[in-house]
């Protein structure tokens, strides 16, 4: 496309980034952007060197009124910090015990039972537990070759919620990265990376409402996500279907 | 404040730590709420945007990929997109009803002076004082702290529009050579 020419795209995107680019300009390069994964790769490369600019302002204290509005905003509750502090203490737990060579007996059957509680509590959770509350739309579940569920993924008017499945074995130097493979062929789009353990939600890609999205695929990545912006390796495919 | 640091907490973020998000807003607000600051003037709607930004933040950290750049720089860009935003739609606002200058922002700022404080010698400094000229450094600050549109910078400068927008793509070429080179 002549429109995206490699001067005219680095041009645009600095001046998306840097703001200059206004009006309807600005929308249609919005919308270029979802679509075109160089330019997207040509923005952030801007984004990075003038968030360098940024960086070096001296800091302005918020107010303290304004932590407790984004809790609010997001439904943070005392409970929610209780979980996350116990998952950290739980992973510095894991991470001490395996920097001891040897660890006496009574401690590593401690551990087996502990991680196989919380085996046993996640599967539990995977299985009873609803997804959140909103109204379902979509759904895919990405599983092994041997056919074990490993994430489960719902796709709702506004979000895109993941579970993960008790058989995924996460791999701690990798991560998983989601994608959505467009019927027009398209380069795959990055939905982001999933998690390993647990349930996370991610924005509903503007794409899925522009077309049918069939398939999904997961693959494997650096930790961060692909460097590149295209999948380094599937692993997995997995059909949408609506409910 | 370690880039890692940053890395590890969004990442941690991303699961649904929300310690570890807590933690992230303790280390990076002030250096948001700055770069809000700057484009919006006013402390409110400055502090508006932030915690817009954080929440995009919460929903968008599984997005994050370090091919988007330094984590801080990526919630910049959040934070400043978000001001960008607030300010054009408060000014076409105010051109649609009236001459009023919207509550709480400010036009007395200089992007120079807040530029002069204690700033860090980061490449894009010397690439910016050492490449671009006088001209060039200014009407890049203008768009980019003050998120001024083409037609303020003219305004502002005083300068026709050709030259502005001629100024502002030549600095951003000189400024892209220096730093990757």
């Amino acid at each position: 496309m002549n429109y995206l020419t490699e001067e005219r795209m680095n041009a645009l995107s600095a001046e998306y980034a840097l703001g200059s680019l206004q009006g309807p300009a600005r929308m249609r390069f919005k919308k270029l952007l979802l679509s075109h994964t160089q330019l997207r790769h040509c923005v952030w490369r801007w984004e990075a060197y003038l968030g360098k600019l940024a960086e070096a302002i001296p800091g302005e204290a918020p107010s303290p009124k304004v932590w407790p509005r984004i809790e609010k905003r997001l439904n943070f509750s005392a409970q929610d910090y209780a979980q996350s502090s116990r998952a950290a203490e739980v992973v510095s737990f894991a991470e001490h015990t395996q920097k001891q060579k040897t660890p006496k007996p009574s401690i590593r059957w401690t551990l087996v039972a502990a991680v196989a509680a919380s085996f046993f509590a996640v599967a539990l959770a995977f299985l009873l537990n609803p997804l959140p509350p909103a109204e379902p739309r979509e759904v895919a579940i990405v599983q092994s070759s041997q056919a074990e569920a490993l994430w489960l993924i719902e796709l709702t008017a506004e979000r895109l919620h993941v579970q993960v499945a008790p058989s995924l074995k996460p791999i701690s130097d990798k991560d998983y990265e989601l994608w959505m493979l467009a019927p027009d062929g398209r380069a795959p789009v990055s939905l982001g990376v999933l998690p390993k353990t647990g349930r996370m939600e991610l924005a509903r890609h503007p794409l899925f409402d522009e077309m049918k999205i069939a398939m999904i695929a997961v693959s494997l990545e650096p930790l961060g996500g692909s460097p590149s912006g295209s999948p380094t390796e599937v692993l997995y495919t997995a059909e949408l279907v609506t409910l | 404040m370690s880039a890692d640091e940053h890395f590890r907490l969004l990442s941690n973020t991303a699961q649904g730590d929300q310690a570890a998000f807590s933690r992230l807003y303790e280390l990076t607000s002030a250096r948001l709420l700055a770069v809000s600051l700057q484009i919006l003037g006013s402390r409110d709607l400055a502090e508006d945007a932030l915690q817009d930004a954080f929440v995009k933040i919460w929903h968008n950290a599984g997005e994050y990929q370090r091919s988007k750049g330094e984590v801080l720089a990526w919630m910049i860009s959040i934070v400043r997109y978000r001001a960008i935003d607030m300010i054009r739609s408060a000014k076409s606002r105010k051109e649609s009803s009236s001459d009023e200058t919207p509550e709480g922002v400010c036009d007395d700022y200089s992007p120079d002076q807040a530029l002069a404080v204690d700033r860090e010698k980061a490449a894009i400094d010397d690439c910016m004082h050492s490449h671009l000229d006088k001209q060039q450094q200014n009407v890049i600050e203008l768009a980019y702290f003050k998120g001024f549109t083409h037609s303020e910078i003219v305004t502002q400068t005083q300068h026709p529009l050709g030259s502005v927008k001629s100024w502002i793509r030549r600095g951003l070429k000189l400024l892209q050579r220096c730093i990757e080179r």
